[in-house]
């Protein structure tokens, strides 16, 4: 039964692909929902849960930034940009289907709040859209581009690490585009497959220039948010498209910043670090209680938050590398492209994570 | 009525039909705060009509199977105001600018011709690392500068240094950043001609090509929502033409409604790719027509004519809230670059021709001439005046000028190793050719120098 349970630990939710909106066509919707059942000894089929691979945990509601209200994720990132539109007279958002209200409803209600030449959709095309950011900001008018899907940024890799990351070091802080900012949905999500999964941080990690930043809930979704749009330099904000509906907190409804470049240790713990970012978070959360319980280990759990220029000193005091009794475990997807119907297997879940830390502290 | 009970009947009441028997379908998309030329519309949706109703085309049906033939044999006509000896061939196209304007076009393209000689001797000499020079398509840069307002902005690739020196930016800037010494405004951190000027409207110039174009039509669209009453311009060649980044800009400009003109330099060449590898289409101006962009081509050597064409886009861009084409035709006399042989790939016959029978300075010289604004006097006072300008005066300073430390504590040891490893004393710049009564291009000017030894120190 241990077996089986831990297997029931694999059971994933699969959402209806019309929950979310418009899939893009052509480049594989998701199929309809279904769930897969755990294999019991007695034959017992009345155990049916659908159980994704982390449990999203709200922090405590936030009491200096005025009255709350609770949101999703995709609201908290419409607030958001409400706040940075109804600030900023020049600010523009556009991407592919941005006017509707977006695929995934991020950008709802704000074409009819401030007009058609603000938020508008461009035509198909992610290095079009990227340029085009670009240029705007080049003026000085704040320039907010969704990319679709993270999995489809690769096009406009160019204009970011090419273009956008060099603009103000090449001219000499002649000219800069530091007004831009990009979104995209990230991230596994259950049933995305290679093109609708890929967290590509790791590609803009070493890239001077530009910062990438990446939530693990609505409350720090909408203060980062900011924070990257009226950073000086251009920003990545990924949006993990899994916490989009799942996660759910009470948020400020006015605006309010958290700092880039800032790491935050969620639980303070003397044993072992456990560091992520976006939905893993979640995961260790979990995986640091699992250690506090099963084996009496105090985990010290850190939300790197953004990824580049990232906080080294939260994460790796001065001479830690003298005083680590471990290597360094990095718990992470295998090295093949993400699948579809072995998602489960891929990806980094909770019991992996705790194996690693058992190995860890074994060593 | 019937019409309408007929489309309730088959739709239904659920299609949003409701009363209303004919719904005018609109395309939906962003719209120009100043759009004034006619959008595209559906038909009236009915289906007793027999006629297309795809949301994707506005066009009749056809039964006879045709591909439509492209046309490259005879393409889009080459407007032109003055023939190759510089006679108006149309009065009525001739802009009668003011003897000082002219005069001004004149001294920009002669003095880049000057300049473009002595910082690729530079770079022979090895003072500078690389160079790029504009022989021939100073016409191009001259007119379509001149046709700007001096805030519009400006979105180069790499070949547009006159259009720099048609907005007045000193000789002493353009050679600081070929040096990377310390009065570079672009602290030394690029390549020779990369150049960028915030006060004059230039963006600087980056090396991946193509990349300036959505950039622009960004711009342009920020400052549509600005109402700056100001166009954004935009230079590539006709091989950067080729890149993604042109076909998204292109389309971009025409969905969104941006004020910009996409200005298309082919001059036959990328590095040493012909055009016909480049494209088997009819040039750059032929797919303006295919994103629904306003599109002409031009002589690229006739100053006038990239003049006029310029001045028309400029005017109806702001106006209109629409992208414009001009494709200037033009020849690249000099090298790629100064890690570049042509003769390599083409023949001296072939530069020869575009050097010494269509070239933009002669051009405007001989149409000079003919008003009696200019003579071989002043064409001799002139060159030695440019070439003072260059060669005893901004070249020592660039030279002697220390390259930009890596910090301010290392200035003082940057300057000692610069006045160690740079030839001090006069530089005696002037062993330039004084040949013929042509701007003398790239081929005859390094013959020239290979004999003359500078002075040591």
């Amino acid at each position: 039964m241990a077996a089986t349970a831990v297997t029931a630990g694999r059971l994933l939710r699969l959402r209806a692909a019309g929950a979310e909106g418009h899939w893009r066509r052509l480049r594989g919707a998701g199929l309809p929902g279904g769930f897969l059942q755990p294999a019991s000894a007695d034959g017992d089929a009345a155990q049916r849960r659908q159980v994704a691979h982390f449990t999203f945990q709200p922090d405590p509601e936030p009491l200096e930034y005025g009255q709350t209200q609770k949101m999703n994720l995709f609201q908290a990132v419409t607030s958001a940009l409400d706040n940075s539109l109804a600030k900023d007279p020049t600010a523009v958002i556009f991407g592919e289907d941005v006017a509707f209200g977006g695929v995934f409803r991020c950008t709802v209600g704000l074409r009819d709040k401030y007009g058609k030449d603000r938020v508008f959709n461009t035509p198909l095309c992610e290095q079009g859209i990227v340029g085009f950011g670009i240029g705007i900001a080049v003026t000085g008018a704040t320039a907010i581009a969704e990319i679709q899907f993270a999995d489809y940024i690769f096009p406009a890799f160019d204009q970011i690490v090419n273009e956008a990351a060099k603009y103000r070091y090449r001219s000499g802080d002649l000219f800069n585009c530091g007004s831009l900012t990009i979104r995209s949905p990230w991230g596994c999500v259950g049933h995305g497959a290679l093109y609708h999964s890929q967290s590509p941080e790791a590609f803009f990690a070493h890239c001077p220039g530009i910062k990438v930043v990446i939530p693990r809930s609505p409350f720090q979704a909408k203060g980062l948010l900011l924070s990257c749009i009226e950073d000086k330099n251009p920003c990545i904000f990924f949006e993990p498209k899994i916490l989009y509906r799942a996660a759910v907190e009470q948020v400020p409804i006015e605006p309010y910043n958290i700092p880039l470049s800032q790491a935050e240790v969620i639980q303070e713990g003397s044993d072992v670090t456990l560091v992520a970012w976006g939905t893993q978070v979640h995961v260790i959360r979990e995986v640091a209680s699992m250690a506090h319980e099963k084996l009496g280990v105090s985990c010290e759990v850190i939300d790197l938050r953004t990824i580049i220029p990232w906080d080294v000193d939260t994460v790796c005091k001065e001479e830690c590398f003298l005083n680590l009794e471990a290597p360094i475990s990095r718990v992470c997807g295998y090295d093949t492209p993400f699948p579809h119907i072995f998602e489960p297997f891929y990806i980094p879940d909770k019991w992996k994570c705790y194996d690693a830390l058992r190995k860890m502290i074994n060593y | 009525m019937a019409v309408a009970a007929a489309a309730a009947r088959v739709w239904g009441s659920s299609r949003g039909l409701g009363r209303v028997g004919l719904l005018l379908l609109r395309r939906s998309g962003a719209r120009g705060l100043a759009r004034s030329h006619p959008q595209r519309q559906q038909q009236p949706f009915s289906s007793l009509d027999d006629k297309p109703q795809f949301p994707g085309a506005s066009a009749e049906f056809v039964d006879k199977l045709d591909f439509i033939q492209p046309n490259v044999i005879s393409g889009i006509p080459i407007y032109r105001v003055m023939d190759r000896q510089g006679q108006i061939i149309n009065p009525s196209e001739d802009p009668h600018l003011p003897q000082e304007k002219v005069l001004k076009f004149y001294k920009t393209m002669t003095l880049l011709n000057t300049m473009d000689r002595i910082l690729y001797e530079s770079q022979r000499q090895g003072r500078i690392s690389f160079y790029m020079t504009n022989y021939g398509e100073e016409g191009t840069h001259v007119g379509s500068a001149a046709a700007l307002d001096s805030t519009d902005l400006v979105f180069g690739q790499y070949r547009e240094a006159g259009v720099l020196m048609y907005r007045n930016y000193p000789l002493e800037l353009f050679m600081a950043q070929c040096y990377g010494n310390v009065s570079d405004l672009g602290k030394g951190r690029q390549m020779p001609v990369h150049y960028g000027c915030r006060e004059r409207h230039f963006v600087t110039i980056s090396s991946p090509l193509a990349t300036q174009i959505p950039q622009a039509v960004g711009a342009a669209y920020a400052a549509k929502r600005a109402n700056a009453n100001r166009v954004i311009i935009c230079y590539f060649g006709e091989g950067a033409a080729s890149e993604g980044d042109a076909h998204a800009g292109f389309n971009f400009a025409a969905t969104l409604e941006c004020p910009v003109i996409f200005f298309c330099r082919n001059n036959g060449y990328a590095i040493s790719t012909p055009t016909s590898e480049q494209y088997r289409g009819d040039g750059i101006a032929a797919r303006g027509p295919g994103y629904g962009i306003l599109s002409i081509r031009v002589d690229g050597n006739d100053v006038f004519a990239v003049y006029n064409a310029t001045k028309e886009a400029r005017r109806r861009a702001v106006a209109e809230n629409q992208p414009f084409l001009i494709e200037a035709m033009t020849y690249r006399i000099g090298h790629h670059s100064t890690s570049d042989d042509s003769s390599a790939y083409r023949s001296v016959d072939e530069v020869n021709y575009w050097d010494k029978q269509d070239h933009p300075i002669s051009r405007l010289r001989h149409y000079l001439q003919s008003c009696g604004w200019w003579d071989d006097e002043q064409e001799k006072a002139w060159r030695k005046q440019s070439r003072k300008k260059m060669g005893c005066k901004c070249l020592p300073e660039s030279v002697h000028c220390p390259p930009r430390p890596w910090s301010s504590d290392t200035r003082s040891t940057a300057a000692q190793w610069a006045g160690q490893t740079l030839v001090s004393g006069s530089m005696c710049f002037l062993a330039l050719p004084l040949t013929t009564s042509s701007w003398a291009h790239p081929f005859s000017s390094c013959l020239g120098l290979l004999t003359s030894e500078l002075p040591a120190s």
